[in-house]
């Protein structure tokens, strides 16, 4: 039996991994039209109850469950749904302790530890759930119910969220622990779940739904304050365009002034300089060598008179030398170019016995290819022959260079 | 150098608003009853004494009001009556501009930033934001004749950093801070609003409904 729900369970979960794409298109759109998705997937889906149509030839939506669960998972703060009903909770406490009271006095000792489990479970869910709820009130205070826009429906969801806090403070009331220990009766484990687990958790929440009340009345002053400045604003300009030689009365004349407009004009004027104190002597040089250095600023502007005349004249032609090695370079590919052959620039060297060193002339003739215009460069091969580094890889030592017709 | 004592006093008697926002260690040094007292003390020989406005706490703004008055301080005082009573009008409806065009749910108040910048953008974009502007420029308060957009909206915020209603934190960036002078603005206008039974906040929601309608 259990080995069935397990396989389901997974088959299920499965399911939702595998059209992960659609159900998150739902979640955030709200609904799924049909021609979304494939008819067999709908199909599907719709039978494993993951998505359902809520009224003939509606869009498909999202079921409650799988919402909650997204909505949890995903820390979103629109979730406005809160669960205030205790009484049907407790109602369940009751029932449970009541099935594992009657077990045990049958000596029915299998019946009664699946009693067991089953009421804690509901317990462990009714702590968290509250614990949830409470969560969700903070989240909501900590952005200061910013999913909406305007301050009005700010103030309207506080009045929401408020009465939520009142209707769970009042679900809480309604847990009577003299009710419980009685049920519980001289039950260790019974007395453990209902009793002191329960108290627990309750005294937790209760005590941070109080704080969560009074921090609620705060925003809700706060919004109001604000939306009061605003009119105040409005009806004051209001006022004035209805009425515009309005003038406030002397209030400021009467025999008492209220605080307000008791202000006192300004009497303190800066300070003049001492300059016969001679504890201020370093301030005061300080002052002195600022003063002197904008005068130096100033100078390049009086000496610019000075400037000799500047006067435009051609500059003088120069030629450019031809380097010798790359005339020789040039000869090279001459060569090349005529005997129609490969040619090494080793062996050019040694036949031309030209005066530079083997591996200037190497790079003379790598630069003079590279240098060439890639039209004439199209023309030419140049094979570098040599081997790689027989230490560090990617290094290739160069040890002779063939430059052939392409 | 000053102690923040010092500094304080200073401050008070140079005629400032000591707000979270432009001062936060005065304001801070001040919020400690014992250490107002000591200030009070101080400006008791100058027949002065700090004043307060806005509730204990995060709103508060300190400012220095005189201890008693004589007939010399009646007028310093009704002639300053005058002036705010003068400027409530330009800068309300300033308020309100800068409030629409960043499309605010909340007016401007101690410490929100107002980015020069982009309200420059809004302005310029929405005719009946440059209206306003224009008219809110042209108060004597103001002081404007300029006929552009950006001379008048920099003219309107460097008044109101020398009247106190806002700082500049940098100099090198076009962001405004409000300080806590507003917030002793709306006490003024709340004021007069109760003291003479004119339900201005009546009158605003019947006028915004009437506008739905």
């Amino acid at each position: 039996m259990s080995g069935n729900l397990h396989q389901s369970g997974v088959r299920f979960l499965r399911q939702l991994g595998r059209h992960a794409d659609p159900i998150m298109k739902a979640y955030l759109g709200g609904s799924l039209a049909d021609d979304e998705l494939e008819p067999g997937v709908q199909e599907l889906l719709v039978k494993d109850g993951i998505l359902y149509r809520p009224e003939p030839g509606a869009d498909l939506h999202l079921r409650r469950v799988v919402r909650a669960l997204l909505e949890e998972a995903l820390r979103n703060d629109r979730n406005r749904q809160i669960d205030a009903n205790a009484a049907s909770t407790l109602a369940a406490f009751m029932t449970l302790a009541d099935h594992y009271k009657e077990a045990r006095h049958q000596g029915d000792y299998a019946a009664a530890d699946v009693h067991l489990a089953d009421l804690r479970e509901h317990v462990y869910a009714f702590g968290e759930t509250l614990r949830h709820s409470v969560r969700v009130l903070w989240s909501r205070i900590n952005n200061e119910f910013g999913y909406v826009g305007t301050l009005n429906a700010k103030i309207r969801e506080n009045e929401l969220t408020q009465s939520q806090v009142s209707e769970l403070l009042g679900g809480l009331e309604l847990v009577s622990f003299e009710t419980l220990a009685e049920t519980a009766g001289d039950l260790r484990e019974l007395r453990h779940l209902l009793v002191t687990n329960l108290q627990r958790t309750l005294s937790a929440c209760t005590q941070e739904l109080s704080i969560v009340q009074g921090r609620l009345l705060e925003l809700l002053g706060r919004f109001r304050e604000i939306r009061g400045r605003t009119r105040l604003l409005k009806g004051w300009l209001l006022h004035m365009t209805q009425r515009p030689d309005y003038q406030a009365g002397p209030h400021a004349g009467g025999r008492v002034v209220p605080q307000l407009f008791n202000q006192a004009p300004p009497i303190l004027a800066p300070a003049s300089l001492d300059i016969h104190d001679s504890t201020l002597e370093a301030e005061l040089l300080a002052l002195l060598a600022q003063i002197r250095a904008q005068s130096q600023q100033d100078r390049p502007a009086q000496l610019l008179g000075d400037a000799p005349d500047l006067t435009l004249h051609a500059p003088e032609t120069f030629e450019v030398q031809p380097s010798p090695i790359r005339a020789a370079v040039d000869a090279y590919f001459c060569q090349v170019i005529d005997s129609a052959q490969a040619i090494s620039a080793l062996d050019y060297h040694r036949q031309e016995s030209l005066p530079w060193d083997a591996e200037s002339w190497l790079y003379q003739v790598i630069g003079g290819y590279d240098g060439l215009p890639e039209a004439q460069k199209r023309h030419f091969e140049l094979d570098m022959i040599g081997e790689p580094h027989p230490l560090y890889s990617g290094n290739f030592i160069i040890r002779d260079l063939r430059l052939w017709l392409a | 150098m000053l102690s923040i004592k010092g500094q304080v006093i200073e401050r008070l008697l140079q005629g400032a608003f000591i707000c979270r926002t432009t001062d936060e260690d005065g304001w801070r040094f001040l919020t400690i009853p014992g250490n107002r007292d000591e200030v009070d003390n101080y400006l008791g020989q100058l027949n002065r004494q700090v004043a307060t406005v806005g509730a204990g706490g995060q709103g508060e703004v300190f400012f220095c009001g005189y201890r008693q008055l004589g007939d010399a301080e009646r007028k310093v005082i009704g002639q300053q009556f005058r002036d705010i009573c003068q400027a409530l009008t330009p800068l309300a409806e300033w308020l309100v501009l800068v409030q629409e065009a960043a499309a605010q749910d909340a007016p401007l108040t101690e410490g929100t930033p107002v980015r020069l910048n982009a309200l420059q953008t809004v302005i310029e974009d929405t005719p009946a934001f440059r209206e306003q502007l224009a008219r809110i420029s042209h108060y004597r308060l103001f002081g404007s004749n300029s006929p552009t957009v950006d001379n008048q909206l920099k003219l309107v915020f460097r008044r109101l950093c020398e009247l106190g209603y806002l700082i500049r934190p940098n100099p090198e960036k076009q962001i405004y801070l409000a300080t806590g002078k507003l917030d002793y603005l709306y006490e003024v206008i709340r004021f007069i609003d109760e003291a003479e039974g004119l339900s201005l906040e009546a009158q605003a929601e019947v006028a915004s409904q009437g506008q739905l309608l």
